[in-house]
């Protein structure tokens, strides 16, 4: 299986990005960040191909199988994580982008199923619209987490008085915030087109979605986020609050994805 | 090369005896001529700033300088003596190395240095007292200092207060263009603060004061507006960076107050800086989401962290100008001893040809292979006659009887000097 071979060839090259978050939170300054940026850019054409060669086998979108599902959403963190590195050069961004970006792509690996056989109910239109669309969005929303988090170490160290231990190599609070809010207005309505298309598919598949623990998450999650963005226009939100919400929601998002299982419970 | 440096620092003399020889426009190209213009001092190029006094040469004896620099400046030796230090050969590099890479600094890591050794070795350029060994030395001082600034971070934290404070309102805005700074009370300190944020990009800046006048006065310095005292709590929602220090007794900023301004701002983050003694804003702001106050102390004990790291990344600098040392040496050793090995080799290969030519006759008779036999047996020969000679110069390079057994080798093996 060519795609196997790429995939974990793939994770080899993410390796690097690994390498280079560990020793970067070690020395507390910027290692090995170029070669670790080409390794992963060559990871991701590797995991595109092995998507597209995985396509070309089952004759379907891939992403009915776990295997599937997370190969997939790592390319998506992956793409996310390069095109906020092309806006805004952060270099931090990848100290936390890189080993996120792997562990999906371990886990893809832990979980390769040869069978190509897709369940029945899953044979449908929508999955090219409803799962591409929730991936990317959970890929912005990471993106708009891990500026979060960059927000909250800054914003404690310039309180603390004492801005030494992350200061140097940290953007500043500012563009954290700007590249968390831009995150989550690229995010959001694809996040909310998903649970859209998604009811529709559901409805017409004629299953009973209300009950399924991973829409029940993925409606709390939805909201939590709609929650920032209404508080954000109205009273301006900024700043520690909206960066701990921004946690929570991706939080959600990860118990959404991986706590409730990779595809549906009506799926099963 | 042999090189000598002699000078006087900050570190060994006070102001009055560096002062004393320290070299202005004028002098300095009649000093630079007059020096090369001695006995066995070959090259020279002369650093003199404030802090500093140093010549260094390509000369065999670091006295000469000594005698020139009390001569120019008409004083006795025995009163500067004790302060002046005399490096030579792998210790004048180093030397060169550190004061160009700012570790020698009185601020170790300040970037004026660099641009001082530079124009010191402009002039010399200029006046003629640069050849190829100074020059060599001083391209390499200048590629080391570079790495040094690239590879540790030994200037790149702020040490004063209005510095601290620029590096901190862009840690917490970015970019500082278009933002606006209201400094409230005229203090020194605050005005120079407010100084380094304008030319960081701050766009506008409110200026209120007890006298409306004084107000009036510095706002027109930095091209703002003055603010009456009674209203400036009405603009401070306009200011994203607030500099106090008024000589008020008591808080005038309390903690309501900049929870409302920052209520008025719908959030946007707020810099305070509290430079007054006592203290002006209620160190209570700080607990406010998105306002950070820093007072005096709070600076210091940034400038101090920052001096702290900067000693530890000054010992990262110092291995780079040790290994770099080390490299200029080995380079310039092998510069020197190289074409003497280079003429070494040629006279022997020439003999050897020679020899097989002369004896070519014979040689026909023998099978090809025993022909090139003859030729790797004589090849081999030669490269053993060579090697510890070879061996015993590049040794030799660094000791400082090194030229004499160059010259010895030279004659011995009947080649001429180089050159």
């Amino acid at each position: 299986m060519l795609h196997v071979v790429l995939l974990r060839l793939a994770l080899g090259l993410y390796s690097v990005g690994l390498a280079h978050s560990v020793l970067t939170a070690l020395n507390r300054k910027q290692t090995l960040f170029r070669p670790a940026l080409y390794a992963v850019m060559g990871g991701f054409v590797l995991q595109v191909s092995a998507i597209v060669l995985r396509a070309a086998e089952v004759h379907y979108l891939p992403l009915t199988q776990r295997y599937e599902a997370f190969s997939f959403f790592g390319a998506l963190a992956t793409l996310g994580f390069l095109i906020a590195h092309l806006k805004y050069r952060i270099e931090p961004l990848s100290v936390f982008a890189f080993p996120l970006i792997f562990v999906m792509t371990f886990i893809a690996n832990l979980f390769y199923d040869p069978s190509s056989a897709i369940p029945q109910s899953l044979r449908s239109h929508w999955i090219y619209i409803h799962i591409p669309m929730v991936f990317l969005g959970y890929a912005a929303l990471f993106i708009a987490f891990t500026a979060a988090i960059m927000y909250l170490i800054q914003e404690r160290a310039l309180k603390s008085k004492h801005p030494v231990r992350f200061y140097n190599w940290l953007p500043s609070l500012d563009i954290c915030d700007d590249l968390a809010y831009r995150s989550l207005a690229i995010g959001f309505p694809l996040i909310t087109l998903g649970i859209i298309t998604g009811a529709l598919w559901a409805e017409g598949a004629g299953v009973v979605w209300e009950r399924d623990p991973k829409v029940l998450f993925s409606f709390l999650t939805w909201f939590v986020y709609l929650l920032l963005i209404f508080y954000r226009l109205i009273a301006g939100w900024r700043g520690r609050k909206a960066a701990y919400l921004y946690i929570v929601g991706f939080i959600g998002v990860l118990v959404t994805f991986l706590g409730v299982g990779g595809i549906h419970s009506f799926n099963q | 090369m042999q090189l000598a440096l002699v000078g006087v620092s900050h570190k060994t003399a006070p102001v009055e005896v560096r002062e004393r020889l320290a070299f202005n426009s004028e002098t300095l190209r009649d000093a630079l001529t007059s020096l090369v213009r001695r006995q066995d001092i070959h090259e020279a190029i002369i650093l003199s700033t404030c802090n500093r006094v140093e010549v260094m040469a390509e000369s065999p004896d670091d006295r000469l300088i000594r005698e020139f620099l009390c001569e120019f400046h008409q004083i006795p030796h025995e009163s500067v003596s004790q302060h002046l230090y005399s490096f030579r050969n792998a210790d004048a590099i180093r030397h060169v190395f550190r004061v160009a890479a700012s570790l020698d600094s009185m601020m170790v890591g300040e970037p004026q240095i660099l641009g001082q050794v530079k124009e010191a070795y402009r002039v010399a350029t200029d006046a003629g007292t640069v050849g190829m060994h100074l020059s060599a030395l001083m391209t390499r001082a200048f590629a080391v200092a570079k790495k040094v600034r690239s590879e540790t971070g030994i200037s790149q934290s702020a040490v004063s207060v209005s510095f601290a404070a620029v590096e901190l309102a862009r840690k917490i805005f970015g970019d500082l263009t278009g933002k606006t700074v209201m400094i409230i009370g005229a203090s020194k300190m605050g005005e120079l603060a407010a100084k380094h944020l304008k030319r960081n990009g701050v766009s506008s800046v409110l200026v209120t004061n007890r006298t409306f006048e004084r107000a009036v006065e510095l706002a027109k310095v930095f091209e703002g507006a003055a603010v009456p005292f009674e209203h400036f709590t009405d603009h401070m929602a306009g200011a994203d960076i607030v500099i106090s220090s008024t000589g008020a007794p008591h808080f005038i900023i309390s903690k309501t107050l900049a929870e409302q301004v920052i209520h008025r701002r719908k959030n946007k983050p707020m810099f305070f800086i509290d430079i007054a003694v006592p203290r002006d804003i209620d160190p209570g702001v700080n607990e406010i989401d998105n306002a950070f106050l820093y007072d005096i102390d709070d600076l210091q004990q940034v400038i101090d962290s920052n001096l702290k790291e900067r000693m530890k990344e000054a010992s990262r600098a110092e291995e780079i100008v040790d290994s770099e040392v080390q490299a200029f040496c080995l380079k310039m050793q092998s510069r020197e001893v190289v074409p003497t090995i280079v003429q070494m080799r040629d006279s022997l290969e020439r003999l050897r040809r020679e020899e097989i030519e002369r004896n070519r006759r014979h040689l026909k008779d023998l099978s090809p292979e025993g022909q090139a036999a003859v030729d790797q047996i004589t090849r081999s020969l030669v490269n053993k006659i060579l090697h510890t000679p070879t061996e015993y110069l590049k040794q030799m390079a660094q000791d400082p009887s090194g030229p004499e057994v160059a010259d010895l080798i030279r004659k011995i093996f009947n080649v001429k000097t180089p050159e």
